[in-house]
Parts: structure tokens; C-alpha cells; sequence
């Protein structure tokens, strides 16, 4: 049996220099996710619920969402809530339904999944907000 | 606190494991030279076993949504069936639950075709038993 992995909690990192780097570190969080999932599935009881690769899915999901972000500033600062979140998720902070709401269903309760407006037309966007353009 | 008596200098590997579970009371055990990584093992470097590289294909069909009368030969890379730096993790991290290991980052970026990857689970599926055996 593999080590267990725990999740270390260190200080916010100085700045990645480059992309290069800014990749690095988006690679070591979604590791860290990943190796955190049986942690996850323990803690919330989704043994029947999910399969780990549907979890590690939705992860990469997500990360996938803002792989068209070039600055690693911004890049830096996504991660750092998306470390937020996984501390909280493994902290037992969240309840089973946030989990399986955000995470196992996916679409449809949470407001932001999808792409960011990259495909719409301006034509739509407009409509959907007002009908005055 | 040291043993008794200066080992001899050839020590074979068994002979060695009797003596660390003596000594498994000490606190602290300075071997010096026989604590290193050196065991007396035969490494015979080969390719790995079909069945691995079947069930590696297996987990990449099933990542990267292929059909599956899709051919994977050992030798097809990552890349070439579609996946990005992103999917490559991923079917990592699939393989690392798959067969219960755990892969370190600099082991991880060579990995580029289906071979590589069984080659290297083969690898660390071995050096496992041996690391909870002592």
C-alpha cells in the first residue's frame, strides 16, 4: 500500500517567475488533489456515490476551465483558492452536499461551471443581460 | 547505541535483515555503510509484462474517451492520441491508483508513451515489497 498522502499546509509561495513555472505548480496542485481524493471519499462517505476518476474528472475540469489564462500572476492566484478550497474540503469543513453538489453533479447548481464566455457572441451576451443595446 | 560486535564487511542481504530485527530495540541503528540503498539484488532490466501494458491502455482508452476498437501499440505516444500536459497527469494519477503506487514528479515528466509507463509501474511495483518487507 502506497504511503498515505497528507496535505501540507505551508505559507502563500512568492510569485512564479515564468509560465514554465506557474505550470509546474498547477501540475503539483492537481496532484495534490488527486492523491487527496480517498482522504475525501472517506471523510464524506461517497463510496457508493462517485468513483475516484469521476472526482479526479471534475478537477481537472475545473482546471481546464482557466487553461486559456496566460499570467502567471493570475495563474498564482487560482491556485491559491483552489488550494483553499481543497484544504477545506479535506478539513471537513464542507458537508456532504456541497461536495456532491460542486463536485458529482457538476452542472446546473453551481452558477460558474463552464466556459467563460469564450465561444459566445457579443450579440448574445448582450441580450442575455439587457434588452437595451 | 551500537551493537556489540563489528559486523563483517561482506553481509548478505538475509543475514543482514536477522541482524536489523535484533536490533530493532535500539534506538538509534548506525550501520554506516550497510544502511545505504546497495542491496544485493539482481537486476534484471526487461520489458514489462503484457497484461501491465494491456491495463495501462485500458486506463488511457477509458481518460481520453477512445473507442474501443481504437489500436494502442506500446510505442504510441500521449500526445499523438490526443491528450494535452494536463491529461498526461491525469492518466498518471489514474495509474497511481490503479496499481497502488506512488510516482515522484521527476519520474512523471519522462513519461510520454504507453511502454514508458508500464516499464515504470513494473518498476515501482517491484521495488514496493521488497521496501515493506525490511
Amino acid at each position: 500500500m502506497a504511503a498515505p498522502f497528507t496535505l501540507r499546509k505551508i505559507g502563500v509561495p512568492p510569485n512564479s517567475a515564468n509560465l514554465t513555472e506557474a505550470r509546474r505548480r498547477v501540475f503539483d496542485f492537481f496532484r495534490a488533489a488527486c492523491r487527496s481524493i480517498p482522504t475525501i471519499m472517506d471523510i464524506y462517505n461517497l463510496q457508493d456515490v462517485v468513483a475516484p476518476s469521476q472526482l479526479r474528472f471534475s478537477i481537472s475540469a475545473q482546471i481546464r476551465n482557466n487553461a486559456h489564462v496566460t499570467d502567471p500572476k493570475v495563474i498564482d492566484l487560482l491556485l491559491f483558492k483552489g488550494m483553499e478550497e481543497l484544504t477545506d474540503i479535506v478539513d471537513h469543513a464542507k458537508q456532504r452536499h456541497h461536495i456532491i453538489g460542486q463536485y458529482v453533479v457538476g452542472e446546473g447548481l453551481v452558477q460558474n461551471t463552464g466556459s467563460k464566455d469564450q465561444g459566445k457572441s457579443d450579440f448574445l451576451k448582450n441580450f442575455y443581460t439587457s434588452n437595451y443595446f | 547505541s551500537k551493537l556489540p560486535y563489528n559486523p563483517p564487511p561482506r553481509i548478505y542481504h538475509a543475514t543482514l535483515k536477522r541482524v536489523l530485527r535484533k536490533a530493532s530495540s535500539f534506538q538509534s541503528i548506525s550501520f554506516g555503510r550497510f544502511q545505504s540503498s546497495k542491496r544485493i539484488r539482481l537486476q534484471i532490466s526487461c520489458a514489462a509484462k503484457p497484461e501491465t501494458v494491456q491495463k495501462v491502455s485500458d486506463i488511457v482508452k477509458e481518460q481520453l474517451a477512445l473507442s474501443a476498437d481504437t489500436a494502442l501499440t506500446a510505442e504510441s505516444k500521449f500526445s499523438a492520441l490526443g491528450a494535452d500536459s494536463l491529461d498526461t497527469v491525469e492518466i498518471v494519477m489514474a495509474l497511481e491508483e490503479k496499481f497502488d503506487i506512488s510516482v515522484e514528479e521527476t519520474e512523471a515528466q519522462n513519461i510520454t508513451t504507453i511502454q514508458e509507463a508500464a516499464d515504470l509501474i513494473e518498476d515501482l511495483v517491484q521495488k514496493k515489497p521488497t521496501a515493506q518487507a525490511s
